[in-house]
């Protein structure tokens, strides 16, 4: 790696860094700019209540969800992910895509600008879609929300996952099979564990890495 | 003035535009920085091009479904809040949720327009922004460690573990898709009842449709030599599952 792009790395640090410290303090004072603009500041009696009842769960997972995407991601693409949001239904796949497209290898320079790239044009399309839908809602309404049309709605995220699944399970059989075939077993014995989807990646992702470090370790010696 | 209109207010619009402003700032900045990067160590430029033109074409369609989830929020939190919630940070399963069980513990029946007061919506809010800090959090503090170190392992280890990095990310790129996988398969066979069979078989039919075509677009990108498909590959893919969801019904 060149002194350029060490200079680079350490430099998306301190800009990643400082950018999410300062969304941090937006995302968090924003409600109470709102709170003054509408005359009712929140209730932080409520805040801590509701804090205990519905957080734990989503502060877990989204440090779960950290550990587990960083290495993905890389330092920019990360920075940028955790503050735009929108990482398993979006993001992620559409950084793994680019990096499959180019052939990037993970941890290389390549692969951190590659990721940083479609990150950041993932979130500025996002954006600028959802600025377009709210300017254009009233006309869109109608047409969005036609029940005809909600099906497809409905169904984004198995529409991605299936085209995502053919193009990972297909060259990896031997690695997708086994988390394949349990998180089917499990899901189907425990259906309840529907609401915990996010959870259960961890315990995928740890039999399918498993094993694809085990045919690595068996190719290396055959070779 | 009825609480709907004051949080559809242009003030409102405002506050929630000018956050947005400045994560797409954000984004511009770091884009700009990864392409001359990129440039710098010797990347191919058109290479880079086609990253972004495929980021593009991927993000449009769970774009527009995230607007319905906009939508969706926009008749009990007015249209600004989720706009900026969906827009940046936020995402579509974790909204709805949080902002259902805020609502509950602030002493609302539900997330409704006609219980909401401000303070019911500042409060809902700060919770909603509050619970998805962890990411950002752990960015801060440890991004540079975590990144430093993986770096380290990976340039440490030779011989077996060498060069498994890759595979690595991959397999957990498969147990990601298995778990979602897994979750349709288990809707459909137990979800109304153990072994009953009676939930919606749709999502997996749409995977179905949408894996078809993804094998159509990479024929024909690897044995007809038609390389640009690939760009549009994996929303083609989905568009062809989400119609397949409008004609199931």
């Amino acid at each position: 790696m060149n002194n350029s792009f060490e200079l680079y790395n350490a430099r998306t640090h301190r800009i990643g860094r400082l950018a999410c410290a300062l969304c941090a303090v937006l995302f968090l004072g924003a409600p109470f700019l709102m709170g003054a603009v509408l005359g009712g500041k929140p209730d932080m009696a409520a805040f801590g209540r509701a804090l205990l009842a519905v957080g734990p769960v989503w502060i877990i997972s989204s440090v779960a969800e950290y550990l587990i995407y960083t290495p993905m991601l890389g330092a920019g693409g990360s920075y940028l992910a955790f503050i735009t949001g929108n990482l398993i239904n979006m993001k992620i796949p559409c950084a793994i895509n680019a990096r499959d497209m180019v052939g990037a290898k993970s941890g290389t320079a390549e692969n951190e600008i590659i990721s940083t790239l479609s990150i950041a044009t993932s979130s500025l399309v996002t954006i600028l879609v959802l600025a377009l839908g709210v300017v254009l809602l009233l006309p869109l309404q109608p047409l969005l929300q036609n029940p005809a049309l909600q099906p497809a709605f409905d169904n984004v995220v198995p529409a991605l996952f299936g085209a995502m699944a053919y193009k990972y399970f297909r060259g990896n059989l031997k690695v997708a099979a086994l988390p394949l075939v349990a998180m089917c077993l499990l899901f189907t014995f425990v259906p309840s564990l529907s609401s915990a989807t996010s959870f259960m990646i961890l315990p995928a992702g740890g039999i399918a890495i498993a094993i694809a470090y085990m045919l690595h370790k068996k190719g290396a010696k055959a070779q | 003035m009825t609480i709907l209109s004051q949080l559809n207010s242009p003030a409102m619009y405002l506050i929630c535009g000018g956050v947005i402003a400045v994560v797409a700032l954000i984004c511009v900045v770091f884009m700009i920085r990864a392409y001359r990067a990129g440039l710098a160590i010797g990347m191919d430029a058109t290479k880079m091009r086609r990253v972004i033109i495929s980021s593009t074409t991927f993000t449009i369609l769970p774009a527009v479904g995230i607007l319905l989830g906009v939508i969706a929020l926009s008749g009990a939190l007015g249209t600004p809040l989720p706009w900026l919630r969906l827009s940046v940070i936020g995402a579509l399963h974790y909204e709805t949720q949080v902002a259902q069980g805020a609502a509950e513990s602030v002493g609302l029946s539900g997330l409704n327009a006609t219980e909401m007061t401000a303070t019911a919506f500042s409060t809902i809010t700060l919770v909603m922004s509050a619970c998805i800090m962890g990411g950002i959090l752990m960015s801060i503090f440890f991004t540079k460690r975590y990144t430093k170190r993986l770096g380290s392992s990976d340039s440490k280890s030779g011989g077996v573990a060498g060069g498994f990095g890759d595979k690595a990310m991959t397999a957990m790129f498969i147990g990601l898709v298995s778990a979602y996988v897994g979750n349709y398969v288990g809707q459909l066979v137990s979800g109304e009842g153990l072994f009953t069979f009676a939930g919606s078989w749709t999502p997996i039919a749409v995977m179905a449709v949408a894996a078809i075509a993804m094998a159509v677009f990479l024929y024909l990108a690897e044995k007809k030599q038609a390389a640009w498909v690939e760009n549009f590959s994996i929303a083609g893919s989905m568009l062809c599952g989400m119609i397949a969801a409008v004609l199931i019904g």
